[in-house]
């Protein structure tokens, strides 16, 4: 199924006709948004459109189609495969990851119940960004990464939309498929939103190596600890890891001998430095390379290691200078 | 004579014949029912441990089940996979009717089936449960039923057949 049919199916009927009169690179298609009574939007390319009736695409609202509460939840039905009941832990995180490793972001009115999100209803805010396997574009960092044959505990620092997943995703096939610098080595993913492997039944829809064990939808705390008791990986790669029990999984993982490869949300190492338990393990130099990114995939900025050093990137500075 | 006496006996084993037939059906009805019956068991697995989506459950169960009744489950997996945009309820009622007349169900069973359909994949785990649950009282109200009658309704179609076609030949003869 070509990338654009299988991206059309997940819409309602009217706003398939819509999008399958658009005349672009669905390649190139970043998100798809639709909100209750606003219009169609489209970002490509990094700029937003308008799309209308006749799929075309406009920069101003004027012509654009308004997306209706019909349409809406008739796509929340074609997103879930008639089983939104399938998707209640996903939908508790406010996202649902679909074949292809697309990503649904959903918004509405969440049930809460003990403190806790039991279930979202009026979902009335749906954004559907699409996954993009760009092989290749981990390339300028795997010397960093994989220096004399070791691989190096590294953390991907990025702000959102800027590719850490597509790039960690790249970086795992390195690893376990080996290149240049490094053998192939046993990676073991903990994939909790399904987005590295965009697993479907079970299978990785995208090439994450030869050697590479995934564990799909599974709490990345608990996960790392499976993997190391069962799957003796050399390697453990997390997507974005950030609270205090994803940290003591990470502590475990490093203590252990196996080598990390985890991304956070951040836009330099000094942010990193100012989360309140992040910033132990920058002090205590448990990460030996911090990679950074700016704007698109595979656009690195800056590359440290443990103690501050800039090993690649524009100006050479210390993270803390 | 001779011919009299053949026809009269073919009449006979005819009536006889469709009587048993009659009261085959009546068991094979029965089979259908505890076939579905076991089948809802198992969607009801794939569903609430599995969290399996309606299309793999309906799938799975589909395959391990044979007749008319594994390939409903499998023509709905089978559609759902086509992502045509129809809601489930229409898919469903569609197949349904494409195999009403191998669907060895009444026009309420029938009726039963469908309405199964209309809630199914809606909601929460919860709301799975409750649906499935509700329609597995009503089909075991219709096994028991049919379990309760099965021997006096055999009996009744046999006999009412052979005793038909004996009335038949001698009012011929």
């Amino acid at each position: 199924m070509e990338r654009k049919d299988q991206i059309i199916h997940i819409f309602a009927k009217d706003l398939r006709r819509i999008l399958t009169q658009v005349e672009t690179n669905f390649d190139e298609v970043q998100e798809i948004r639709l909100r209750i009574g606003a219009p169609l939007l489209l970002i490509c390319r990094n700029r937003e459109y308008y799309v209308t009736d006749k799929g075309t695409l406009k920069s101003v609202p004027g012509e654009a189609h308004i997306v209706g509460r019909d349409e809406l939840k008739e796509t929340m039905e074609c997103i879930s495969n008639h089983s939104l009941y399938a998707f209640e832990e996903e939908l508790r995180q406010g996202f649902i990851t679909i074949q292809g490793g697309h990503r649904i972001g959903v918004a509405g009115k969440t049930v809460v119940e003990d403190g806790q999100i039991r279930t979202m209803k009026y979902i009335a805010c749906i954004n559907v960004r699409l996954s993009h396997e760009i092989l290749g574009c981990a390339d300028p960092v795997m010397p960093y990464v994989c220096d004399n044959g070791t691989v190096r505990h590294t953390l991907i620092v990025s702000p959102p939309r800027c590719g850490k997943t597509t790039l960690l995703r790249d970086m795992i096939r390195q690893l376990s498929g080996g290149n240049r610098g490094c053998r192939g080595v046993t990676v073991g993913v903990v994939d909790e939103r399904s987005e590295l492997g965009a697993c479907y039944q079970g299978i990785p829809q995208n090439d994450l190596g030869a050697r590479t064990d995934i564990l799909d939808c599974c709490p990345k705390a608990k996960g790392m600890m499976m993997l190391i008791r069962t799957m003796s990986p050399e390697v453990i790669a997390v997507d974005e890891i950030g609270s205090r029990e994803d940290l003591e999984a990470v502590e475990y993982v490093m203590n252990c001998g196996c080598k990390l490869v985890a991304t956070v949300h951040g836009s330099s190492v000094d942010d990193i430095r100012q989360k309140p338990v992040l910033q132990n393990m920058v002090r205590q130099r448990m990460f030996e390379r911090y990679i950074i990114l700016r704007g698109q995939a595979g656009r690195i900025d800056q590359i440290f290691d443990s103690r501050g050093c800039q090993l690649y990137g524009p100006e050479r500075m210390a993270y803390g200078a | 004579m001779v011919l009299k006496l053949t026809g009269s006996l073919l009449v006979t084993c005819s009536c006889g014949a469709l009587g048993l037939w009659k009261a085959g059906q009546w068991r094979e009805h029965l089979t259908m029912m505890e076939q579905l019956k076991k089948m809802i068991i198992l969607l009801k697995g794939e569903i609430l441990y599995a969290h399996a989506p309606l299309q793999e459950a309906f799938g799975h169960v589909g395959r391990k089940s044979e007749g008319i009744l594994g390939q409903l489950f499998a023509g709905v997996e089978e559609r759902i996979e086509q992502r045509r945009g129809d809601p489930f309820y229409v898919i469903w009622r569609e197949e349904i009717e494409g195999r009403k007349k191998d669907l060895l169900l009444t026009d309420r069973e029938r009726g039963e089936l469908t309405a199964f359909g209309e809630h199914l994949g809606y909601l929460d785990l919860e709301m799975q449960e409750h649906t499935v649950a509700l329609y597995l009282e009503q089909l075991e109200m219709s096994i028991q039923f049919y379990r309760e009658h099965e021997r006096e309704q055999t009996r009744l179609y046999t006999s009412l057949g052979i005793m038909g076609g004996l009335f038949l030949s001698l009012m011929m003869c």
